[in-house]
C-alpha cells in the first residue's frame, strides 16, 4: 500500500462526512504537469448503503518544482470551465493546510482511459486523426479566448491588469525567472527580451483567460481522435489571447520534427481554426511578438528546471532533460522568429 | 579509455530503456528510467564534441570582439573587449573552457546591447556579425534528437 493512501483516506473522511467505509487504494504517482506531484488513486465508500467508487487525481505541491504557481488558480480554472465547451475534469477539493499530506494539494476527477502523450499521438491509431485533433485542439483554445473571465468568476482569483499592460507583466515575470535562475549567459534570449521591450504589441480589446501552457501533451485524447480533457492550468492568468495561440505554435512542440505545430497540422491551418472559433483575428505582427515571447517564456522554464536540478531541490531527471533537450531548440526558435536563423 | 565512452553510454542507455524500464513500477519510476536513458544518450552525443565546440566558439567570440572594438564608443567596454580578444584558453579542461565561454558570452550580451544603440554603419556590421555567431552557436549545440 502506498504510504499516502491512509492519509488521503483520513482527509476524505473529513470531506465526506456522509460517507461510510471510505477506502483509498491503487495510489500511484504519475507524470503530469510541471509544477506538482501528481497521483492517481481510487476512492471507494458507501453512501446511503450504496457502494460508490471514483477514480481521482491528487496534485500535491512538491518541495521543488519546474514552475512556481498558485494551486488556487489552477483549481479555480478547472471549476470555471466545468460545464462549458472546454472539456475539463471536475475539481473536487482544494486543501491549503499542509498538515494532511505534508504539502498543500487539490483533488479532482480522473478522466481515465485516454492518452496525453505528445509522442504517442504521432503513432497509430492516433496518427490517422491528426486533422480532427487539430480542429478540436485549436477550436477549444478559441473557446477559451472567447470566454468572459468576469462571468466565469475568475477575475480576482486571477489578477486583473490593464489590457495594454498584459504583455509587460508577462515579460517582466519571465525575465525575472531568467534573472534569478540562469546558470549561464543567454545572449539570444537577452537579445529577444530587448527586442520585445523596444517593439511592444498592440493591446487586446479586453482581458481574456490565458491557459498558459496550451500544447500537445497537456490535453487528453482518445483513439477516435476526440479531445477529452484540457489539463495543466497551473499557469493560467488573465491577458492577451495571442499568448496562448503563440505558445501552442511554439517550435519546440513540433514533436514530429517536420514543422507541423503540436505534431498535428500546419501553423497557418491552426491559426485559421483558432480565428474561426474565437472570432478574433491573429494580427501577424502581434502574433509574431507573442511567438518571440513564447521563446523567452519557454527558455525561462527550461532554465528554471535546470537550476532546480542543479541545486538538488528536485532530482526528477525530466528537469535535467528539459534543460538539455529544449534550451538550444528554444534558442533556434527565437532566432527563427527574429529572422536570424542561418 | 576502452571500451570507448560513447559505446559504454550507448549500451547503458539501451539496457535501461529496453531491459530495465519494462520491469520497473510504478509508471512514474518507469518513465524516470526512460528519461535517464535519454540523458545518457545526450551525454554520449555531447562527450566527443564538448571541448571542440567550446574551443571553436571561444575563438570565434575573441575574433568577433577584435573586429568589434572599432564600433564601440564606450571606453570601459572597449577595454574589456580588447582584453577578452587578447585572451587565450588557460586550460583545455571542459570545465575551464566552459568558464571562459560563460565570460565571453556575458561580454557578448553587453556588446550586442551596446551596438543596438549605435547608428553607425560599423555598428550595423558588428550587429550582423553577432547574429551570425549566435546562429552558428545553436548549430554547435544542436542535438540529433531535438525537436527543432
Amino acid at each position: 500500500m502506498h504510504e499516502l493512501a491512509p492519509r488521503i483516506a483520513a482527509y476524505l473522511r473529513g470531506r465526506l462526512p456522509q460517507a461510510a467505509e471510505i477506502e483509498v487504494f491503487d495510489v500511484e504517482r504519475i507524470h503530469g504537469g510541471a509544477s506538482r506531484e501528481t497521483y492517481r488513486l481510487r476512492l471507494r465508500y458507501r453512501e446511503d448503503s450504496q457502494p460508490i467508487e471514483r477514480r481521482l487525481i491528487l496534485r500535491r505541491d512538491p518541495p521543488g518544482s519546474l514552475i512556481e504557481t498558485d494551486r488556487a488558480i489552477e483549481f479555480a480554472a478547472y471549476r470555471a470551465f466545468r460545464d462549458t465547451t472546454v472539456p475539463v475534469p471536475e475539481a473536487l477539493w482544494l486543501e491549503d493546510d499542509p498538515s494532511h499530506l505534508d504539502y498543500p494539494f487539490f483533488v479532482m476527477e480522473e478522466l481515465s482511459g485516454f492518452d496525453a502523450s505528445p509522442s504517442n499521438i504521432l503513432l497509430p491509431p492516433y496518427a490517422a486523426h491528426h486533422e480532427k485533433l487539430a480542429q478540436q485542439k485549436w477550436s477549444i483554445l478559441g473557446a477559451i479566448a472567447l470566454a468572459d473571465p468576469e462571468k466565469l468568476g475568475l477575475v480576482g482569483i486571477m489578477k486583473p491588469i490593464a489590457p495594454a499592460d498584459a504583455w509587460r507583466r508577462e515579460l517582466d515575470h519571465w525575465t525575472g525567472v531568467i534573472d534569478e535562475d540562469e546558470l549561464a549567459p543567454q545572449p539570444i534570449i537577452r537579445a529577444a527580451i530587448r527586442y520585445l521591450r523596444r517593439n511592444p504589441p498592440p493591446a487586446p480589446a479586453r482581458l481574456h483567460v490565458v491557459h498558459g501552457d496550451y500544447r500537445t501533451g497537456n490535453f487528453l485524447y482518445d483513439k477516435e481522435g476526440c479531445v477529452r480533457g484540457i489539463l495543466d492550468w497551473e499557469m493560467a492568468h488573465l491577458g492577451d489571447p495571442l499568448e496562448d495561440l503563440a505558445w501552442s505554435l511554439n517550435r519546440v512542440w513540433c514533436w514530429a520534427r517536420d514543422g507541423r505545430v503540436g505534431g498535428l497540422t500546419s501553423k497557418e491551418h491552426a491559426i485559421r481554426i483558432w480565428e474561426a472559433s474565437s472570432g478574433l483575428r491573429a494580427d501577424p505582427e502581434a502574433l509574431r511578438w507573442w511567438e518571440l515571447f513564447s521563446s523567452v517564456k519557454g527558455q525561462a522554464i527550461w532554465i528554471s528546471s535546470g537550476c532546480e536540478y542543479q541545486n538538488g531541490k528536485n532530482k526528477d531527471p525530466v528537469l535535467a532533460l528539459s534543460g538539455w533537450w529544449l534550451m538550444n531548440a528554444q534558442d533556434r526558435a527565437a532566432l527563427e522568429t527574429l529572422g536570424k536563423l542561418g | 579509455m576502452k571500451p570507448e565512452i560513447p559505446k559504454v553510454l550507448e549500451i547503458l542507455a539501451g539496457t535501461l530503456l529496453f531491459d530495465v524500464a519494462p520491469h520497473v513500477s510504478p509508471s512514474y519510476r518507469q518513465s524516470s528510467v526512460g528519461v535517464t536513458a535519454l540523458l545518457l544518450g545526450i551525454v554520449r552525443e555531447e562527450w566527443d564534441r564538448a571541448a571542440a565546440r567550446r574551443i571553436e566558439e571561444n575563438s570565434a567570440l575573441r575574433a568577433l570582439f577584435r573586429d568589434a572594438v572599432r564600433a564601440v564608443s564606450d571606453t570601459d567596454l572597449r577595454r574589456r573587449l580588447e582584453a577578452a580578444a587578447a585572451s587565450s584558453e588557460a586550460s583545455l579542461l571542459v570545465s575551464e573552457l566552459e568558464r571562459a565561454n560563460d565570460a565571453l558570452r556575458a561580454l557578448l550580451i553587453e556588446l550586442h546591447a551596446h551596438v543596438e544603440q549605435q547608428t553607425s554603419p560599423a555598428a550595423r556590421e558588428v550587429e550582423n556579425a553577432i547574429w551570425l555567431e549566435l546562429s552558428a552557436s545553436t548549430e554547435r549545440r544542436r542535438l540529433s534528437l531535438a525537436p527543432f
